[in-house]
């Protein structure tokens, strides 16, 4: 069969000859020049504040008829009492199941019925109502969706329908080991913190939270003036100024609390083996705590986590997925929030192949903080960030999620304008300085989920002699020892000892 | 071979605010229709030109009419591992070097594969067009894999195999449905194959495979972005234009037979809960029969206002999920309902109502206010579906490679408003019948473990 492609090559190659004068043609060896490129700038928006506080953020399209709104509340599992993790996301869940006056079915039909989607949800530090209409329903979806963040009912049948849906959904959860992973990476480096909470809760505190929970924290933190409205599509700015006023300019103001932030762990080695007998792969994530979104140095660290596993430039997908075949995915990500950060590697990888596959992710993360990166390297994560610029700005919802996020940490405006020559400013110095001063390698935290009789083994031969194996059915998020206090039934036993 | 087709919505005129009353016929927007450009080159390849110069990127999605149903027995799963091998080297360009490209001006590219095409895509800044076409026309021309390679990117998809199917509860649904489903039709098997095919995989096959079915006479080019066609199509002639036409593509696929009677099966798999299914095969994708059902679907399925949800999961609550499709792709295909069953219920009460609700409708038809609904829930996403380059180069390339006909890419807006209650009603009919219902049941493989965590 090797004829088949040799004859398709012999082909080419006649062609070739017949175009060989025409530099730059296909079949070419080398790329041909980019077209003249065209200068573009950040799209126009405009933002008022009206007189309750809320910040409104109307970005302008018209190509398709519809509208899109996104409306952030400043609070999330940050918020929430410490013993009852899954308050910010049960009151989410609960924004568009009933109003005193709308019954969770009545209010499903109303926004599907004009072609719309209303969708709720939380996280570590917002809350947030979304959704999208045909834009001659613009003020339905608007009307409704303030009546939803405004008064929700918290009804007895809803809370409790609510609880099993959630209590049944973990149980799904922590069957999935992408899902456990990610759980028990946060709580090891982010420990009691509330960044290191589960934002679902647990199966424990869920059936604790009562409807005064709710109550009282939808009360404390559904506020306008602790909220951003953004405003997206076919409409002129004045028509949506006026939709959001119509909509949400009676809602009441009120003073909001202060919380007081508790600082995370410092950062110790810690590794746990959450053991899922029967796994075809294993799980894995390494990293540790990092900077805030508004730290100085936050472009340089971004850019080094980008190095190790983003877009661009990539060592961890070149060494575990290109070179050995060891996974379909890795990749390093970058997460920040107000208060704090991490980075973390991550890959998954047939359950035998788990130990190498550690090893080599602790080695390109110590390879990062003592080595200095190329500068051919570096380029190449600059020139991606810089260069995707344009596809960053190609939907309203796209430009308006970057200025809504320069809002909600508070940061100047004018960044998202300057982004790419400050991309371009970071040297190879800057992310060695940011590697050694951020990076910890003797001081990872590290999660593997899968079947650990396969490569328990493994770890120990390859350096990682302490280890905690946690059977899945004994985890508990709650514990500082992961465990729950009377072990359920298991045949597995602990490895090792906890590190003190 | 040029056709040209231009027309532009009138926007305004169509905008009517509907207050009427709720079983009212309901007028929506129509959106604008797309201003295209398609040519057939010598060599056999469709090329669609779309303008779109509101941000200056361009987007390039190169499908070719290869997916998993064309796979042979005991080769399930190659057109996917086939994907991946694109991205190892041809003439000019190194393995992995095509990604590594575009990303380094800012671009992004991928590919995948499902069981009808499968479809590279590139998205970068306007002035990068030349690149993509020239990295596109160098792979399908010359592709060049070495063993070595071709081993390691088959451990990966291997890995994407057990992450995606086997390591998380219920990634093997689909595989179980379809493979329960069907007698024949390669439909039965999924576009990720089987961990024994892609071992038996040789180099070989590769070459046989691009062949037979990577040649520019089994590929459709759609452009969608900041260009002038008149420049891009001289880009395209210059580049993918000059890689030589191949011979006719194999079509023997084998047909699925008439089903006669009901089947029902229970498995088990190692999940947390108990999942149960309703299936009818039904028909192809662009058959007149595709819209009601499509909307039946929506009826069914769409939203928390939709029967199934509303019944199976917020009155009952019997189920912690519940949904519904019409998997409607170039040969006929299922509908489909699944329910993922609450603890403490019975798999076999879900399943009845989950059968109740998609039987209901061959009695009772549905009302003209779902109806209403579902033709605005499918207006939404026609509009919402249709904002980014990508997206517009999607519904562009389906209507050609699959459709066979680029004014369907359109014209399914019109068709989908002008679906009446008799027709989903008939629809129902037509394809609700006991000899091509399957039953199934999966059941977890323990009983559920002690703690909460399990």
């Amino acid at each position: 069969m090797t004829r088949c492609v040799r004859t398709n090559l012999v082909a080419v190659a006649v062609l070739s000859l017949g175009t060989i004068l025409n530099a730059g043609q296909w079949p070419s060896s080398q790329p041909p020049k980019p077209l003249p490129a065209r200068s573009v700038d950040f799209p126009p928006y405009q933002i008022k504040t009206l007189a309750n506080g809320l910040q409104v953020l109307v970005v302008l399209h018209h190509e398709q008829p519809s509208v899109s709104f996104r409306l952030l509340v400043r609070a999330g599992a940050v918020q929430e009492p410490a013993d009852k993790p899954g308050v910010a996301s049960f009151v989410a869940s609960l924004l568009n199941q009933g109003t005193p006056t709308m019954s969770a079915q009545q209010i499903a039909n109303a926004i599907e019925s004009a072609g719309g989607i209303i969708g709720v949800g939380s996280g570590n530090e917002l809350s947030f109502v979304s959704g999208a209409v045909i834009k001659d329903k613009t003020d339905l979806m608007l009307g409704l969706a303030s009546d939803l963040v405004q008064h929700p009912a918290f009804s007895t049948e809803e809370i409790e329908r609510q609880r099993s849906q959630a209590v049944s959904s973990l149980k799904v959860s922590y069957d999935d080991p992408e899902y456990l992973a990610n759980l028990v990476f946060d709580r090891l480096v982010f420990g009691f913190h509330p960044y290191g909470r589960p934002n679902e809760g647990t199966p424990e505190s869920i059936a604790r939270i009562t409807r005064d929970d709710l109550v009282a924290y939808h009360r404390a933190w559904f506020v306008p003036n602790n909220a951003l409205l953004a405003i997206v599509g076919d409409l002129t700015a004045e028509e949506a100024f006026a939709a959001a006023e119509k909509a949400f300019g009676s809602w009441q103001r009120r003073d909001l609390a202060e919380i007081k932030a508790t600082d995370p762990p410092p950062p110790t080695r810690r590794i746990v083996v959450i053991d899922r007998p029967g796994s075809a792969q294993t799980e894995i994530r390494v990293g540790q705590m990092a900077v805030s979104r508004t730290h100085p140095d936050f472009l340089a660290v971004d850019l080094a986590i980008r190095i190790l596993g983003g877009e661009g430039a990539n060592r961890l997908f070149g060494v575990l997925r290109s070179e050995r075949g060891l996974t379909y995915g890795a990749s390093a990500a970058f997460h920040t929030y107000k208060n704090g950060g991490d980075f973390v590697a991550e890959t998954d990888t047939r359950s035998p192949a788990t130990g190498e596959a550690l090893r080599l992710i602790v080695d390109e993360v110590g390879r990062l903080q003592r080595e200095p990166v190329g500068r051919a390297e570096l380029e190449g994560a600059q020139d991606f960030l810089a260069g995707n610029f344009p596809l960053t700005i190609e939907t309203p919802s796209a430009i308006a999620q970057q200025v809504l996020a320069h809002m909600f940490y508070g940061l100047d405006l004018s960044e998202i304008e300057t982004y790419r020559d400050r991309v371009m400013k970071v040297t190879p110095a800057d992310i060695q300085r940011v590697a050694r001063q951020f990076l910890k390698p003797d001081q990872l935290s590290i999660v593997l989920v899968g079947d650990a009789s396969v490569f328990a083994d493994q770890l120990k031969a390859l350096g990682f002699s302490t280890f905690e194996r946690i059977p899945l059915s004994q985890l508990d998020l709650n514990s500082p020892t992961l465990r729950r206090s009377t072990p359920a039934p298991s045949t597995e036993s602990r490895e090792d000892p906890p590190p003190a | 071979m040029f056709r040209r087709l231009t027309f532009r919505a009138c926007s305004l005129a169509g905008v009517v605010l509907l207050l009427a009353g709720a079983a009212a016929p309901d007028t929506i927007v129509r959106p604008a229709k797309f201003d295209y450009t398609m040519t057939t080159l010598p060599n056999g390849l469709q090329v669609v030109f779309l303008e779109d110069h509101s941000t200056p990127i361009v987007h390039a999605a190169l499908w070719y009419h290869v997916g998993s149903k064309d796979e042979k027995p005991g080769r399930t799963g190659f057109a996917h591992l086939f994907e991946h091998l694109m991205f190892k080297g041809s003439r000019n360009v190194r393995p992995d070097q095509h990604p590594s490209w575009i990303t380094s001006v800012g671009g992004q590219a991928n590919a995948f594969t499902d069981e009808d095409a499968t479809v590279y895509w590139e998205t970068v800044p306007a002035q990068y067009l030349p690149l993509v076409l020239w990295l596109e026309a160098d792979r399908m021309a010359s592709l060049d894999v070495s063993e070595e390679k071709f081993k390691t990117e088959r451990e990966v998809v291997k890995e994407e195999r057990r992450m995606r199917y086997e390591n998380q509860p219920f990634g093997r649904l689909p595989e179980i449905i379809f493979d329960k489903a069907f007698t024949t039709h390669p439909y039965k098997h999924q576009t990720i194959g089987s961990l024994e095919d892609l071992e038996a995989a040789t180099i070989r096959d590769v070459r046989e495979f691009h062949d037979a079915y990577y040649v520019p006479n089994n590929a459709t080019l759609v452009l969608v972005g900041d260009f002038s066609t008149k420049e891009a199509q001289g880009l395209v002639e210059q580049y993918v234009g000059k890689v030589t036409r191949g011979k006719p593509v194999p079509r023997d696929i084998p047909k699925e037979p008439p089903h006669k009677s009901e089947t029902k099966f229970t498995v088990t798999e190692s999940w947390p809960l108990p999942a149960v299914v309703v299936s009818y095969h039904i028909t192809y994708d662009g058959h007149p029969d595709a819209y009601p059902l499509h909307i039946l679907a929506k009826i069914l399925s769409d939203g928390d206002s939709s029967r199934i949800y509303r019944s199976l999961v917020y009155e009952k609550q019997i189920a912690l999920a519940a949904f519904g499709e019409a998997k409607l792709i170039e040969h006929p295909n299922l509908f489909y309902a699944v329910a993922i069953v609450q603890p403490g219920q019975q798999p076999d009460a879900v399943q009845k109502e989950l059968q109740a609700q998609l039987d209901r409708v061959k009695a009772e038809g549905v009302t003209a206010d779902e109806l209403n609904r579902a033709k605005r829930q499918f207006a939404r996403d026609y509009i919402l579906g249709r904002e980014t380059v990508q997206q517009k180069a999607l519904h562009l390339a389906h209507a050609v490679v699959i459709h066979n006909d680029i004014k369907t890419a359109d014209g399914e807006f019109d068709l989908f408003q002008n679906v009446t209650v008799a027709d989903v009603q008939r629809v129902a009919k037509t394809y609700f019948t006991p000899e091509s219902r399957m039953l199934l049941t999966i059941l977890p493989k323990t009983p559920t473990g002690p703690g909460g965590a399990r």
